[in-house]
């Protein structure tokens, strides 16, 4: 758990701050995505988290402690890291590069071994093929799990990433980003991420803090920021098609009418999916009724009607 | 075929000579790498050091040796000898060596030695672990040109009692004594490549692979 209380940051020789009094409260176990565009403090809040920039006004606590009591250095040590590609050292293999922390720690040998070929098999890659192997001699998406893997290394409890699958191209992005989500369902890390992809956003996030020019505008969860965009700029980040996105936020099920689905044909959609499935597939079959199963068996119907009323339900009330 | 008669009738003298400047320019090497690698290393922590050292470092070298040889040699300490011949080459190796350390540091990707200070490596750990392993291909660059410089310029030091292989030289001269000349120049010439060589070698295994493949981009 982390928290920020009225931090501000001034650069020397700028008028306006960096970040101006904000305050954020991040549970244990969740992803916080930090979201604005560039130059709108999300990355000097990250910093701020670890000491790397230290706050003009205001205080960062974890766990109830405020960080300004920390050596700096042992409090990065106990927080995992991740930023671009560029951030692995090139002078150094793969094994080499995850095992930094735990050697700063001074963890024996055949530890430090055994917690490197475990982290490699945990973000997928092979130790035998990749271990030896130089930063230069990887793919984007292999530096990025190298990334990964080396600021879990010691299993910290608070993980900063700083747009880290943002320099791969946008099938792996979706890949590591589906592989991270699943890692986190059983790490449950508290996380600090910072993106400008609004979609990364809302696919990542269980609150989103949205920034513009060093202010906090609105944190939430995606479902809130979607409703209820705070303001023009909020709603301009979430572009024109928001009602679709929210379709990406609810399963068929809610939506979903149990019973049979007369005069159905052999397509459905699984109970599970996310509602813009169902659309997706009445525009495809030109209906306004698709079939919902539960594995081979059907367990109801999703109409036009319910989605297109759920739609004008949770985000009729937002500005323009 | 003269060259040759000569280095074979005179080559007891000629061994004594080549040892005495093979030491001097070892012994010069030692002490400047001690000294300019750690100034080198200040002056890219704290900036404001840069440009006086650096400039300190330009003056001396442009300064001729042969008069700064003889400078050395009328302060009594130092007197005619290795002591003068040191501290003199000492100082021209100031520039190249402090000067490669300084943009070595400077030249690593300042995003990665971030990410270093990030995963809580201390300043000194980021010194070692981080900038002085990147800058290694720039630093032995100083240290190479150096070696050459320093093996060449170490044959003025004739003048103040050193007797290297710039005595062959400067006798060959006074004597027109062309075999001389030339046995001295060719020799000396080796003692550089030589010391070329067992830097490469020792640049081979400090390089990192990881950056090899990076310069050759």
């Amino acid at each position: 758990m982390f928290e920020l209380h009225e931090v501000t940051k001034r650069f020397p020789g700028t008028d306006t701050p960096a970040v101006d009094r904000v305050s954020l409260h991040v549970e244990t176990g969740e992803i916080c995505m930090l979201l604005g565009p560039s130059g709108c403090g999300k990355t000097t809040i990250l910093r701020m988290i670890n000491r790397l920039i230290e706050p003009t006004f205001g205080s960062v606590f974890i766990d109830g402690q405020d960080i300004a009591q920390v050596n700096p250095d042992q409090l990065r040590r106990g927080i995992g890291y991740v930023i671009q590609q560029i951030g692995l050292l090139p002078h150094r293999t793969v094994e080499e590069n995850i095992a930094l922390v735990p050697r700063l720690l001074k963890w024996p040998q055949n530890r430090v071994s055994g917690r490197v070929q475990e982290l490699l098999e945990t973000v997928g890659l092979d130790p035998q093929l990749v271990g030896k192997k130089f930063p230069y001699q990887l793919s984007g998406g292999q530096m990025q799990r190298v990334g990964v893997a080396r600021a879990l290394a010691v299993d910290p409890p608070i993980m900063l990433m700083d747009e880290p699958f943002g320099a791969v191209d946008p099938i792996i992005r979706l890949r590591l980003q589906d592989e991270f989500l699943n890692l986190q369902q059983s790490f449950r890390k508290t996380i600090c991420f910072v993106t400008h992809d609004m979609n990364e956003a809302l696919k990542m996030g269980d609150k989103i803090a949205i920034l513009n020019n060093g202010r906090l505008i609105q944190h939430g969860t995606p479902r809130e920021i979607l409703s209820h965009p705070a303001d023009p700029f909020v709603s301009h980040l979430i572009g024109e098609d928001r009602g679709v996105k929210l379709l990406d936020l609810v399963c068929v099920e809610a939506l979903m009418t149990s019973g049979d689905n007369d005069g159905a044909n052999g397509t459905c959609v699984q109970l599970n999916d996310p509602a813009k499935t169902a659309l997706d597939l009445m525009l495809q079959e030109n209906t306004d009724r698709v079939t919902v199963c539960q594995g081979q068996n059907v367990a109801g119907y999703v109409t036009w009607g319910a989605i297109k009323e759920y739609v004008h339900r949770v985000g009729g009330d937002g500005p323009g | 075929m003269g060259l040759f008669t000569f280095i074979l009738d005179n080559f007891y003298r000629i061994m004594e000579y080549t040892w005495n400047h093979f030491t001097l320019v070892l012994t010069v090497m030692l002490l400047s790498l001690l000294l300019w690698f750690s100034v080198g290393v200040i002056i890219s922590r704290y900036n404001r050091l840069a440009g006086p050292v650096l400039g300190l470092g330009n003056l001396l070298f442009c300064l001729p040796s042969i008069s700064l040889f003889g400078l050395f040699m009328t302060i009594p300490l130092l007197g005619l000898g290795r002591r003068s011949a040191v501290l003199a080459l000492l100082l021209y190796a100031m520039m190249p060596l402090v000067r490669n350390v300084y943009q070595g540091i400077k030249s690593v990707d300042p995003r990665v030695v971030e990410a270093g200070r990030g995963m809580g490596l201390s300043p000194w750990q980021l010194l070692w672990q981080i900038q002085v392993p990147m800058a290694w291909p720039v630093i032995f660059a100083g240290i190479r040109i150096t070696v050459v410089l320093i093996t060449g310029m170490a044959t003025v030091a004739t003048f103040i009692g050193e007797r290297n292989l710039g005595r062959l030289i400067h006798h060959g001269i006074t004597r027109s004594h062309s075999e001389m000349i030339l046995a001295g120049a060719l020799i000396v010439s080796v003692v550089a490549l030589v010391l070329d060589q067992f830097m490469g070698r020792l640049e081979k295994k400090l390089v990192s692979p990881g950056l090899r493949y990076q310069q050759r981009e």
